[in-house]
């Protein structure tokens, strides 16, 4: 019985901490509007320093969730290519003997089909290893006469690998003139690549987050400074710190959801509208189609967007911890 | 009511702007505080509020030693004093009846319950036909009236003025005067803190004079 009524108890205190945060406030305001006073708000709905936080926590949440949006889509991209790269290898066939080449390339592709851990076998013909080499050599007749060597495209199961040097040197003991390439190299090339970009973005990340802190304070603190008046009258009329504290709060972090959804929207916007710029700046040209590979379709998926609600959050609550901060410095000077 | 013991204020490592400053106020009292600009009318003022914390000495109000007090329980002390500042302090964004109900407000009364009380108050100090108007249209002795208002509202057992006819004409000065004596009659203790000899001689009141940081009751 006793550890039922501290457990009403702990229920309560988180019922009443929950109820009595501004979030809920906030939340509730948003959501659904509520009956409304016949008084004005305490703390002045619009105010100058107020419009100036409004538009600075605009531009800084839209700065931020850019940012994340674009190191997220290239964290996305990298991981891509990695695995794109990581279940394939690549087998090329030297026209040794041009007689018997087709049959070879035949034996080479039913060889690597029985290994284990081998899911697909894809020999490329010779017009398509033609077309492979036209950026180089152009559409020319001249192709035809050269020993153009055969690729033979091999997937793998990258769920049991296979033993890339024991099937090595199956092909090279059995077949003249056939060399197995696993992108090894490639792979590590790409890897420090990648790894550089995306750290470069969260470098950015950090900076453009840095700068969004310290931005939104340095309102937040101008638009406080404000208020001191409001803060000093409430202080002197009774009102307790906390009641001081969370009507600012609640007014702050009203301002941050705002003005944060206002940027991040403007965000999604700019990230939805990314695609369709992509295939305009992709419809034409090699180099267009090399970039579009690059950075893939330039489409964020869903967990991106999530992100930018972190921002939000993130934001608002920096306002109203701001806001806080603020009011309890302004009443430790009358305390 | 309120007892000041020994005590003494300084601000920051400056010299002492009130030393050694001894009195008892019982309930139902109205004094003057008065002394030439600069003695630290206001000091003892934001003292008495607990807007200030003495350098040393003992403050006693209403029975109980603000110095060991925590922040809340010092607000809930604060709620049983009225303030008029020399400056009014209204808030713009307001309108009188709002300024006036704001400390009902923050003790957390629900606005029907005191809405007549607001009316009637605001009808009382003169400002009925003024509850809509925001501070920046009202005159002088409106916005003084309506600061009066805003400290009688909650029913303090303690009214402070500090200069409440400093910014009116003598006529308004009178009426504010005449206001005070009646609320102390009701039974809220006043101390009015000015220098204006005037206003003094039209009320047989006890003098709290400070000179030099020094208090002496005349």
């Amino acid at each position: 019985m006793k550890d039922i009524l501290k457990l009403d108890k702990i229920k309560g205190y988180w019922a009443e901490t929950v109820a009595d945060s501004p979030w809920v406030a906030v939340i509730r305001a948003l959501v659904r509007r509520e009956a409304r006073a016949m008084s004005a708000p305490i703390v002045q709905p619009a105010s100058v320093a107020g419009r100036a936080l409004t538009v600075v926590i605009a531009i800084m949440c839209f700065l931020a969730c850019l940012t994340s949006g674009a190191v997220y889509m290239v964290n996305q991209s990298a991981n891509d290519w990695f695995a794109d790269i990581a279940s394939e290898v690549t087998v090329q066939v030297i026209p040794v003997d041009a007689a018997e080449f087709e049959k070879k390339v035949t034996l080479v592709s039913l060889f690597l089909a029985k290994q284990a851990g081998i899911v697909k076998v894809s020999p490329l013909s010779s017009e398509e290893s033609g077309e492979l080499l036209k950026p180089w050599l152009g559409d020319s007749n001249a192709l035809s006469a050269l020993p153009v060597p055969r690729l033979i495209a091999v997937e793998i199961d990258r769920s049991s690998l296979p033993d890339m040097s024991v099937v090595r040197r199956a092909l090279e003991s059995n077949f003249k003139g056939v060399t197995l390439d696993d992108h090894r190299r490639w792979q590590s090339e790409l890897r420090t690549v990648t790894r550089s970009m995306v750290l470069g973005g969260f470098a950015v990340l950090v900076l453009v987050g840095a700068a969004t802190v310290a931005s939104i304070v340095s309102a937040t603190k101008s638009a406080m400074a404000s208020n001191r008046e409001i803060i000093e009258v409430l202080h002197f009329v009774g009102a307790r710190e906390r009641f001081i504290a969370h009507e600012f709060e609640k007014h702050f972090l009203s301002i941050g959801v705002r003005a944060g959804l206002v940027g991040a929207l403007g965000a999604t916007l700019m990230f939805l509208l990314l695609p369709v710029v992509m295939r305009f700046l992709s419809s034409g040209g090699l180099a267009a189609a090399e970039f579009r590979q690059l950075v893939g379709t330039a489409v964020l998926d869903w967990p991106g967007y999530i992100l930018f609600g972190a921002v939000v959050v993130v934001v608002a609550s920096l306002c109203m911890l701001t806001s806080r901060y603020g009011v309890y410095r302004i009443l430790k000077s009358h305390d | 009511m309120i007892r000041f013991e020994n005590v003494g204020l300084r601000y920051g490592l400056g010299p002492e702007v009130l030393r050694d400053v001894d009195f008892h106020l019982v309930r139902g009292s109205f004094h003057f505080l008065t002394g030439p600009s600069g003695a630290g009318k206001t000091s003892l003022l934001r003292l008495l509020l607990m807007s200030l914390r003495p350098s040393r000495g003992l403050i006693h109000l209403f029975g109980q030693n603000c110095a060991d007090l925590p922040s809340p329980e010092r607000a809930d002390l604060r709620r049983r004093i009225g303030i008029v500042f020399q400056d009014f302090r209204l808030l713009d964004h307001l309108t009188t009846w709002e300024n006036v109900a704001l400390p009902l407000r923050v003790f957390g009364k629900s606005e029907a319950s005191y809405s007549e009380d607001v009316t009637d108050l605001l009808k009382w100090v003169g400002l009925g036909d003024r509850m809509t108007a925001y501070p920046e249209v009202l005159s002088g002795g409106e916005k003084q009236r309506a600061a009066i208002a805003r400290a009688v509202i909650g029913k303090p057992e303690l009214l402070l003025a500090d200069e409440p006819t400093g910014n009116v004409d003598p006529n308004m000065a009178n009426r504010l005067l005449r206001l005070f004596i009646e609320l102390n009659r009701l039974g809220t203790s006043v101390i009015i803190a000015t220098h204006d000899f005037q206003l003094m001689d039209q009320c047989d009141a006890p003098r709290m004079v400070l000179n030099e940081g020094h208090l002496e009751v005349r």
